[in-house]
């Protein structure tokens, strides 16, 4: 409360509201951030990759805010920088143009400050760790102290629901499985933010749309935000409250769908006329891309 | 041992214990019988032959011959294969070591790896074996320490080489992660690059086992202790006295096997997780 208050930026933000936003207060609890400045304020950002084959122009002016607790899906053929654009979120690529605030700073301070749970297409498990230890590495990282970490990790596997195969190695499991370890690890240091990259597209149908339940009920659960690329209409309609639909060459936003289904969602939303109305207005916005 | 399940359907707990060792024996005697029996026969044909074609003694002596050696000579072939053995391992712990703590050097300053890095490769890639007279002039033909610098230095490069490697190579998601976590370089050392090394070295340790004890023994062919298998080797060879030196070659091969099955051992308590650990557990 005070910080937010008492900082000189405070009126400049009733200015320019969310563009400026006080500098975050140091906090010891992880809660949410206790600003309402966007969890994610893109402005023109651009990025370009230099290489010995020529330049590739991967995005251009991006503009894009994320409220805080929003589930914001990426969406877009391949080459559309949506990936790109993730990796820029969590400070893993520099912009060659442009700025991206995150919880009222920058990206690169909000990677420090942890405020990033990431989760890609693989796993990416540590295959010398069992599955409580892959889930302890942040917090081992970050220097807290075993029974913290234990008690957490144990918390997060039970999250989703992974308790009885804490001490597995990660080879003996299944992919699903795999996938939700990685998403108990991203989690288990509470950051405010969860950068998710085609995390099910490697899963069979089944399997994903398990997950994408699961991901709902942790979602509505921890009150995170959810940055989540994929290429999958039905994916990203059922999960979102917003879609971002992406064009490429360069990448660039075409449009955003606002999805205002009912939560929390069910199977039986995958069956009401208003996800199929949802589907059919992103699928537009894609074929628009794809035309022009 | 556990089977990569489908779907993600829980397993059922039973399933996954690893408490069905009760056929354990079983299979294991069923995987190596056919081995021990070729074993046999080939001893046995292997006498029928020498005596059948009336091969004389210095071309191949009978396995029974040579077996009867290690009756009157027991003593003095075991003493020279432990003195040599102690040579070799001796030797592999100074190049193991000296090995790793480079190749933790180079994970620290890139300048260190990309400068040591062609020579060590191209120094692997000489017979260093031929040093040996230089080192017995060196450190004096009796002296342990010529046969042990061989071999460490044999050893050395492999185990450098290879975990300079495994520093190295390690998944960029998995660096992504750390860095998503505010990782230092120190942490990432200690708990992915290092972890990544470990098949890599071991791999490397297993090939230097062997070429520790050829190291060795070669390098005792070029004069040495009296006490020592080359030594003894190649005196009896000298002497005639093949089914002597017969003995003492399998006792080397003995010890080398000892030696490879013990870095083994040690391989898949240290990295149980593994895939080529796994491979043979699932069997």
């Amino acid at each position: 409360m005070d910080g937010r208050y008492s900082h000189p930026s405070f009126v400049a933000r009733l200015a320019s509201a969310h563009v400026v936003a006080p500098r975050r207060v140091v906090r010891s609890d992880n809660l949410p951030p206790m600003t309402d400045s966007p969890a994610v304020a893109i402005s023109g950002i651009s990025k370009v990759f230099e290489s010995s084959s020529g330049r590739v122009d991967a995005l251009r002016d991006i503009e894009l805010h994320v409220t805080q607790g929003e589930f914001v899906s990426l969406i877009g053929p391949s080459g559309c920088g949506k990936s790109t654009l993730l990796r820029l979120i969590g400070d893993l690529l520099e912009p060659s143009a442009g700025r991206i605030e995150v919880n009222g700073t920058t990206a690169h301070q909000a990677r420090l400050n942890r405020d990033y749970g990431m989760v890609f297409q693989q796993a990416t498990l540590f295959e010398w760790r069992s599955v409580i230890e892959n889930v302890e590495l942040p917090l081992e990282v970050m220097g807290r102290d075993k029974a913290e970490r234990t008690e957490t990790a144990m918390a997060m596997l039970d999250l989703v629901q992974l308790t009885e195969f804490a001490e597995l190695y990660p080879y003996q499991l299944s992919g699903g499985m795999q996938q939700r370890v990685a998403i108990a690890r991203a989690l288990s240091f509470e950051p405010s933010i969860l950068l998710m990259d085609e995390p099910f597209g490697a899963l069979d149908e089944m399997t994903r749309e398990r997950m994408q339940a699961e991901v709902l009920r942790i979602w509505a659960k921890t009150g995170k935000t959810v940055v989540f690329v994929t290429h999958s209409i039905p994916e990203a309609v059922f999960l979102s409250t917003r879609v971002v639909v992406m064009s490429p060459r360069p990448g660039r936003i075409a449009g955003i769908v606002d999805i205002d289904l009912d939560q929390p969602r069910t199977d039986d939303t995958r069956e009401a006329t208003r996800f199929y109305e949802k589907m059919t207005e992103v699928r537009e916005a894609l074929r628009g891309v794809q035309a022009g | 041992m556990i089977a990569a399940t489908q779907g993600n359907a829980p397993i059922p707990p039973d399933e996954l214990s690893p408490g069905h060792r009760r056929g354990w024996v079983r299979t294991r005697v069923r995987r190596y019988l056919p081995a021990a029996l070729l074993f046999l026969s080939g001893l046995v044909l292997w006498e029928l032959i020498v005596r059948v074609f009336h091969i004389k003694r210095f071309l191949l002596p009978r396995p029974t011959e040579i077996i009867g050696v290690f009756g009157r000579e027991f003593g003095t072939v075991t003493a020279a294969g432990w003195f040599t053995m102690r040579e070799a391992m001796g030797g592999f712990v100074l190049g193991a070591v000296a090995g790793v703590a480079i190749a933790l050097l180079t994970s620290r300053w890139t300048l260190v790896r990309d400068g040591l890095m062609p020579f060590a490769i191209a120094v692997n890639a000489t017979p260093i074996i031929a040093l040996a007279p230089i080192m017995n002039n060196w450190f004096g033909i009796t002296n342990p320490m010529a046969k042990m610098s061989i071999v460490a230095v044999i050893v050395f490069f492999p185990v450098m080489i290879n975990m300079v490697r495994g520093l190295s190579e390690v998944s960029p998601g998995n660096l992504d992660l750390m860095g998503s976590y505010g990782a230092s370089p120190r942490q990432i050392l200690r708990r992915v690059r290092i972890p990544n090394s470990l098949p890599y070295v071991f791999g490397a340790f297993k090939v230097g086992t062997t070429l520790s004890v050829i190291a060795a023994i070669v390098s005792e062919y070029f004069g040495g202790s009296r006490d020592a298998l080359g030594v003894y080797i190649s005196q009896q060879a000298a002497l005639f006295h093949f089914a002597e030196a017969w003995a003492a070659i399998l006792v080397a091969s003995f010890s080398g096997i000892v030696f490879y099955l013990a870095i083994v051992a040690i391989e898949s308590l240290v990295i149980p997780w593994h895939a080529s650990i796994r491979a043979v557990a699932d069997t």
